[in-house]
């Protein structure tokens, strides 16, 4: 019988021939997402901005992968301080970051309008927790200055004045892997 | 004697079942070789074959009702040296409702209840068939059909079982020789070491030793790595022994919509670990019946709309960046945006800002997914947001693609192997974690004359021994008050030459999970070895018991406030 089984087999791949339109519909529909984002002029940089208390932070929206609303996180036992649990995105485990707390804020409750924002660094995913998501931000690179002397907040890389808002510029990489290192030790020696 | 017979039966089942699913698919097969207009002779040499085989085991078991139907079955089935049958399609049919019998059949032979009269009416059919000569095989059953149609809304009753692999596995001889090996070297590696460290004992180790030891534990690592590979591949099966069982479910949902639906396979010999094979069949039932249901349209529109009559489903896999990609894919109506977002305004989602893959990603979300919301067609919707949970699950993430008009594509990124584990799930306070179950010793009712403290050490009396016990929200750090006295329940764990128990609220069954890394952040998390996720997608460390248990043997008890008494809530944090 195993002859026969592969007979099958093959003839079942056989058929691919005439599945070819359908699959290269498949392919067609799936590829499209995969294309590199359109050429950006230099001059204009593009943020995802959120806020946290009343001020309002942008990360690149090239290392920001998408927004979900809150999901059940759970917490594991002996985390970073900043590290509030783990969340279910689609099969993935990812670390849930409190963002309030990797920049040294009073942790606060979740709300209706507190939102997930995952970003992708080095391929790693994490989901940001952020009081609420503002807006996508569209700013000329000569509109930003340097981040102002003696900031502390890990990964700032300088801020944008937009109308009268005052928009602090992230790079999320940075702020997550100085969170990883120095947010676990500085906690850790506070609780001593 | 009992014993021996049922695990013969089960030897019967393991080797007749997939037989009978082999020659069903041949019928398939021949099906469509005489519709075409070909003579199907290889085919009917497998069939003749197959059925022969199914008779002999039969027989050999003292299963007269399956020797009987494969008999009437190799009765009616032409021979290669034969004259094309007159009326292909209806004897055919009957053949594959002969072979669907005989699946039933086997099926029950585990349950030991083979329904004679089921079989006797099947060889009736068969006979009468033959007698009016092939051309009539096609007799209407005359009114009671003794197999039930499948209907999409069933449980898809002639695919549902079979060898997914929650059962046995089959092993080639080469293969067990390859692991017996291995495991041989692992035990010599065990004996080398176990003489160094005599020496290491008794003081007289000698100048190499350190280095021997190396050596020693470089191999052993080799070994065992070597033995998990091999166990691992042993696991795979072309994920065609999943496809092909669609090939039976399409042409019944097609007959029943009296609407040619091709099924094309692609990519069937693609490995994948029969664990995630039989997980992954429900879920694809889910979205090639939701495809036929939903996606296809009459014959009609399509006419209507250019398109040919008989419409396609394409199920393919491929392995890509070593993860395998599933996809069903239909060149039906596509998703319908409009309604979809007209369903999730309803339910107050604003999808202003959508982007189109938002809007289809839609579906995914649990009481979006109706079929009202997804096409026009009335119908019971099947959950998509239960099927992304399965895929979940098992470590995968599903995506959907459309185009108006011209068709849909679910894609599923799954790993190829996934690491399975059984684990007992427990609760303290108001979190719920998983212990892998190789580590547990034991889990018992805690009652507070069981523990005792001595030293600040907390004990628990197990089977007239001590454990060292702790409360699990202490040592997990949950945020709750209740102390080790109030826990109603114990599991008493095993790691190395330790032992602990922790004191838990609640215990659920052991069930078998997924085993997940975490993300390299949460190294620093010592007692948990990953995490799993549940079906309905809720995420639960597992906890990595070695750790668990060396953190027991040192804990030591808080000082209790108050005498004895549990309401004593003590502050630990």
């Amino acid at each position: 019988m195993s002859s026969d089984q592969g007979n099958v087999g093959t003839k079942a791949d056989g058929v691919a021939a005439a599945a070819e339109p359908l699959l290269a519909f498949a392919d067609a529909l799936l590829s499209e997402g995969q294309r590199q984002p359109t050429h950006t002029p230099d001059e204009i940089r593009q943020y995802v901005t959120f806020i946290l208390r009343d001020e309002e932070y942008g990360i690149p929206i090239l290392q920001c992968r998408e927004i979900v609303r809150v999901l059940a996180v759970t917490r594991v036992p002996e985390a970073p301080d900043h590290v509030r649990g783990v969340v279910n995105l689609r099969g993935h485990i990812v670390p849930a970051v409190d963002t309030r707390r990797r920049f040294g804020f009073e942790p606060a409750p979740l709300t209706a309008r507190s939102r997930l924002l995952v970003v992708e660094v080095a391929g790693r995913l994490f989901a940001l927790i952020v009081d609420r998501v503002a807006r996508v931000l569209k700013v000329p690179a000569s509109d930003i200055e340097p981040p102002p002397e003696g900031a502390t907040l890990p990964g700032a890389t300088g801020l944008a004045r937009v109308g009268e808002a005052v928009v602090h510029l992230m790079d999320a990489d940075q702020m997550l892997r100085a969170g990883a290192a120095a947010a676990g030790t500085t906690t850790r020696g506070e609780e001593a | 004697m009992e014993e021996i017979f049922s695990s013969l039966v089960k030897d019967f089942v393991d080797e007749t079942q997939p037989l009978t699913q082999e020659v069903g698919a041949l019928l398939l097969k021949l099906e469509e070789v005489w519709r075409a207009g070909g003579d199907g002779k290889s085919l009917l040499r497998g069939i003749r074959s197959g059925l022969h085989t199914i008779k002999g085991n039969g027989a050999m078991m003292g299963f007269a009702p399956i020797e009987r139907v494969a008999h009437a079955l190799e009765d009616i089935c032409p021979r290669v040296s034969d004259e094309p049958p007159a009326d292909p399609a209806g004897l055919v049919q009957l053949l594959i409702e002969g072979c669907d019998l005989l699946g039933a059949l086997v099926k029950s032979a585990l349950a030991g209840d083979l329904p004679a009269g089921r079989a006797d009416a099947f060889v009736e059919r068969a006979a009468a068939a033959q007698a009016l000569d092939r051309p009539a095989a096609a007799v209407p059953t005359g009114g009671e059909a003794p197999l039930p149609a499948v209907s999409p809304g069933a449980a898809v009753p002639a695919v549902a079982d079979g060898d997914g692999g929650r059962g046995s596995a089959r092993i080639a001889d080469g293969d067990v020789d390859e692991l017996l090996e291995l495991a041989g070297e692992t035990i010599v590696g065990q004996t080398e070491l176990l003489r160094v460290q005599g020496r290491f004992a008794r003081g007289q180790f000698e100048s190499g030793d350190v280095a021997l030891m190396d050596r020693l534990l470089v191999d052993l690592g080799r070994t065992t790595r070597q033995m998990r590979d091999k166990l691992l591949r042993v696991r795979l099966a072309p994920i065609a022994t999943l496809f092909r069982r669609f090939g039976r479910y399409v042409r019944d949902l097609a007959r029943e919509r009296g609407q040619p639906i091709e099924l094309d396979i692609e990519g069937g010999e693609t490995a994948v670990d029969r664990a995630i094979i039989s997980r992954l069949f429900e879920p694809l039932v889910h979205l090639v019946r939701n495809a036929v249901a939903h996606g296809i349209e009459s014959a009609e529109e399509r006419v209507a709309a250019g398109k040919p009559a008989g419409a396609r489903i394409l199920l393919s896999a491929r392995l890509r960046e070593g993860r395998v990609n599933v996809r069903i894919a239909d060149d039906g109506r596509g998703l319908d945006l409009q309604a979809i977002a007209a369903k999730a305004n309803a339910q107050g989602i604003d999808t202003s800002g959508f982007s189109e893959r938002e809007m289809q990603r839609l579906i995914f979300r649990a009481g979006l997914s109706t079929a009202k919301a997804v096409t026009n067609l009335a119908g019971r919707g099947v959950g998509l947001d239960v099927v992304a949970g399965a895929v979940q699950g098992l470590g995968g993430s599903i995506d959907v693609r459309s185009t108006r008009g011209q068709g849909t594509v679910f894609a599923l990124d799954l790993p190829v192997t996934v690491s399975l584990q059984k684990a007992l799930i427990f609760g303290v306070d108001s979190e719920t974690f998983a212990v892998p179950a190789g580590f547990i010793l034991d889990t018992m009712e805690s009652r507070e004359k069981d523990l005792q403290e001595i030293n600040r050490v907390l004990l628990i009396s197990w089977r007239g021994d001590f454990a060292r016990a702790v409360d699990a929200g202490r040592l997990l750090g949950c945020q709750g008050l209740a102390q080790a006295w109030a826990r109603p329940y114990a599991i008493v764990l095993q790691a190395g030459n330790n032992r602990g128990a922790l004191l838990v609220d609640w215990l659920s069954g052991v069930q078998e999970i997924v085993v997940k890394p975490l993300d390299e952040t949460l190294v620093a998390c010592a007692m948990v070895a990953g995490a799993t996720v549940l079906a309905q997608g809720r995420v639960l460390p597992i906890l990595d018991c070695m750790e668990v248990v060396r953190r027991i043997s040192k804990a030591l008890q808080p000082e209790r406030s108050t005498e004895g008494k549990a309401e004593a809530a003590y502050d630990v944090f």
